[in-house]
């Protein structure tokens, strides 16, 4: 594997991560904003060209193709690492974040819709994989 | 385990990213094995020693708790 290899994959990593970051933030906005706007109209619109203005940087950037070439797993063993540790990580925040939900949902079920909590859910894994790669690849 | 990886590095005067540019692997990975946060494969272990013509032995120390 070429050198010039592993820095695109370090560098398609780093802009994965700021991705998922983004995104988690942006899908929590999402998925809080109709309890305290009553209405999920606005944001909707918003969250979805903030959506798809990322996906498209992280097309751009992430040195994809029109072919949408993807390469499964990192070359690099360090990289491959951090990428399963990282998925370990979101499989433990997604069961403790419904686990808390699954103890307070008596007092939600009113206010909160299937797609607001299906959105949550989305947004906690996007976070924590991008903290997660951030924090594993400190120096 | 210990490693000794720094001070083979530092004595031939490398740095981490030339260091990993010569073996082929990222400069992080370098990074946190010298800081004994990643344990690396065989394959990596036999590349740095062989870079730095010594033994595995001598770079790598096994810890009683291992």
């Amino acid at each position: 594997m070429k050198q010039q290899d592993i820095k695109t994959e370090e560098k398609f990593m780093s802009h994965n991560a700021w991705f998922s970051i983004f995104m988690g933030i942006t899908l929590l906005i999402i998925s809080g904003y109709p309890i305290i706007g009553n209405t999920s109209a606005p944001l909707l619109i918003l969250g979805s060209t903030a959506f798809l203005g990322s996906f498209l940087m992280f097309v751009i950037r992430g040195g994809f193709t029109w072919r949408m070439k993807y390469h499964l797993t990192y070359k690099d063993e360090y990289l491959n690492t951090i990428d399963t540790i990282a998925y370990k990580h979101v499989v433990l925040a997604l069961l403790f974040s419904m686990g808390t939900v699954y103890l307070f949902s008596e007092g939600l079920t009113l206010h909160i819709s299937h797609s607001m909590m299906a959105t949550f859910y989305l947004a906690i894994m996007c976070l924590v994989y991008g903290i997660s790669i951030f924090w594993q690849s400190r120096d | 385990m210990q490693n000794n990886i720094a001070k083979f590095r530092k004595e031939a005067g490398l740095s981490q990213q030339e260091l990993a540019d010569a073996i082929n692997v990222s400069r992080k990975t370098i990074s946190t094995v010298e800081t004994n946060r990643f344990t690396p494969s065989v394959i990596i272990a036999l590349k740095i020693a062989r870079h730095f013509n010594t033994s595995v032995e001598s770079l790598f120390e096994i810890e009683d708790h291992d």
